[in-house]
């Protein structure tokens, strides 16, 4: 029998997935910048593969750099920070050395958005799936639990394509079963509705779903589409479900700015005008507090998402 | 297969003649784009042929022949120098010398393993290239390839952090199959490095970092052969040529001059000037 992954911290899957995929290719080689066991790949990949573990040292510049020089001789590296330090702290890096040369770098974004909680401001970035989005070549993922993360990683291992991957540190509650296979071009319909569309990724995806089952009872039909991929963005399955329901909500554990969100917006304002309501970070920085504290200051936790769907239905439910 | 390999046959007049002849094609290049980088293309000529013609082992007919020794050219603005060797070399037609920075060119300002065969890993944004170079040499001891990894890098590019990470990484792994330089024509965009941002005491930097360095006139054949095959005799530790050369040197116009960094030709008598500064004359390949 295989392991229960659900039951695991969802960085410990990253690092015992990272085996499977250098035991399966040997060129996958997994980088770290002094975060490796925040990572959940110290001891986890560093004692099993240690010739496919380098610790770069606290040089994010540095790890960004050698992954596209390993990368360039047929390395498959996956490159692990926090998402501040993975994205925003090296964004030329990657910009020009990963994603303009067309380099097959994986990059890694550990405690996205508020559950850096401990470690405060300076460390909660909330912009990442926006400026990763916006840079050509980059495909963006954020997947919400271990089975899908999983999935993405071996999607990643394969493709050959410059790659941002969110990944959530802690354990989250199981969304997919083992049938699940992870497609960049598609979004999952977790739920299907028929009052307002609810879109989510990542880390907030566990929050919309018991949401969703808690709205249906009390009358509210959401149709819940889960984006593990935010670039690629599928726009058909979000067109069609606006197109029924004519109201959408969406929340991100990011800032509202250029995200999850943002993608929304444009493809609807080009493809299926509709009220759109956009939860998640309201253009501020983040802070050291608890993840209550934040839901609640945003206003982005369940009882933020539960009243703008009740609100976006009984809208559409008055014209 | 038709590699080359190190080739000991060395004329040093025909050198001395080809080193004008790419001054002249790189002025010609650079005029009719009505902009470019001569200054620290210029102080890299020797270095470059010297490397191509007499070090470093490629297969023009298969660029990305895995038994190749790779060059990254950090200093990415320098790529006219790099595309005269790769054209002479019979990487590309030379006669796509005279599109550089044309609009849908193959030769961008800045070189690009995306487009120009033989190069081998894109760059431009200064401090990034000793990364790439690291990691393509750690690779490389990762699979037991024999090849040597060489990286150029620019004397203001060396104020970039980035460089100093990849130092610390190449000393502390001990990258014996990694050759860097430092293209030190003692001047950046805007002045002197020693006004500017003075890097002295520069050997011992490296040498603190874990490195085994050497000096050498950057435009000394013998000096730069025999100083660059010490370089790669190194064991144990990654070897920086620290090359002292002249930046934008045969164009008398502009020769040691912080504005021979990136030279602007609006009009045809600039064009006449800067090809008459040049030493020697040569017939255009294209």
């Amino acid at each position: 029998m295989g392991k229960d992954f659900h039951s695991m911290e969802m960085r410990f899957v990253y690092g015992e997935t990272l085996n499977e995929l250098i035991e399966q290719d040997p060129n996958v080689i997994c980088l770290e910048a002094d975060l490796s066991k925040a990572s959940g790949t110290n001891p986890t990949v560093s004692s099993k593969h240690p010739a496919n573990f380098l610790n770069i040292g606290v040089a994010e510049a540095n790890m960004i750099g050698i992954g596209a020089g390993l990368a360039s001789e047929g390395k498959v590296p996956f490159c692990a920070s926090f998402t501040c330090f993975a994205t925003r702290r090296v964004y030329d890096q990657v910009t020009i050395s990963v994603a303009y040369a067309n380099r097959n770098v994986k990059i890694v974004g550990t405690a996205p958005g508020i559950t850096a909680g401990p470690n405060g401001g300076t460390h909660m970035c909330f912009q990442d799936l926006a400026i990763m989005r916006a840079m050509p070549n980059m495909h963006v993922y954020s997947p919400c639990d271990a089975l899908e993360l999983r999935s993405v990683m071996r999607h990643m291992a394969a493709s050959q394509q410059p790659t941002y991957m969110q990944l959530i540190r802690s354990k989250v509650p199981k969304i997919f079963d083992t049938e699940y296979a992870f497609n960049p071009e598609k979004a999952a319909v977790l739920r299907e509705g028929s009052d307002v569309t609810l879109v989510s990724t990542g880390y907030m995806t566990q929050f919309a779903v018991a949401v969703v089952d808690e709205l249906k009872p009390q009358g509210v039909s959401v149709e819940l589409l889960h984006y593990p991929s935010v670039k690629p963005f599928d726009a058909a399955t979000l067109v069609a479900s606006a197109q029924k329901t004519r109201g959408v909500v969406t929340v991100e554990n990011q800032n509202i700015i250029g995200g999850l969100g943002g993608a929304v917006c444009e493809v609807l304002s080009e493809q299926c005008p509709t009220r759109v309501k956009r939860l998640g970070v309201p253009n501020q920085f983040g802070e050291v507090a608890s993840e209550q504290y934040l839901f609640d200051k945003h206003g982005f936790g369940p009882k933020h998402i539960a009243n703008a769907c009740r609100s976006m239905a009984a809208e559409r439910k008055s014209k | 297969m038709d590699k080359t390999t190190t080739q000991p046959a060395f004329d040093r007049a025909e050198f001395d003649r080809m080193a004008a002849e790419w001054r002249y094609i790189m002025t010609d290049m650079i005029c009719r784009a009505g902009s470019g980088h001569l200054g620290g293309a210029f102080s890299l000529v020797e270095i470059v042929m010297t490397l191509y013609y007499r070090i470093m082992r490629t297969d023009p007919m298969n660029p990305r022949w895995d038994g190749r020794d790779r060059l990254v050219l950090s200093k990415g603005h320098a790529a006219p120098v790099l595309y005269l060797a790769l054209a002479y070399k019979g990487f590309f037609p030379p006669a796509w010398l005279k599109t550089l920075n044309a609009d849908g060119t193959k030769l961008p300002s800045h070189a690009d393993q995306r487009y120009v065969p033989g190069v081998d890993m894109t760059t431009g944004s200064l401090g990034q290239g000793l990364s790439c170079a690291c990691g393509a040499a750690y690779a490389a001891r990762l699979d037991g390839k024999k090849h040597n990894v060489f990286c150029i890098i620019g004397d203001g590019e060396s104020n970039e952090g980035q460089n100093w990470e990849a130092a610390m990484f190449a000393g502390h792994h001990k990258l014996d199959n990694l050759v860097a330089i430092t293209d030190y024509n003692k001047l950046q965009i805007d002045d002197f490095t020693d006004t500017l941002l003075s890097l002295e005491p520069l050997c011992d930097k490296w040498r603190a970092f874990g490195w085994e360095v050497f000096e050498m006139d950057g435009h000394d054949w013998d000096a730069i052969f025999k100083t660059i095959n010490a370089a790669i005799a190194v064991r144990g530790k990654p070897a920086m040529i620290i090359a002292h050369t002249i930046k934008a040197k045969g164009c008398c116009l502009v020769e040691n001059k912080p504005e021979s960094h990136n030279i602007k030709v609006p009009d045809q008598t600039t064009y006449d000037k800067f090809l008459n500064s040049l030493t020697a004359k040569a017939t255009l390949p294209y």
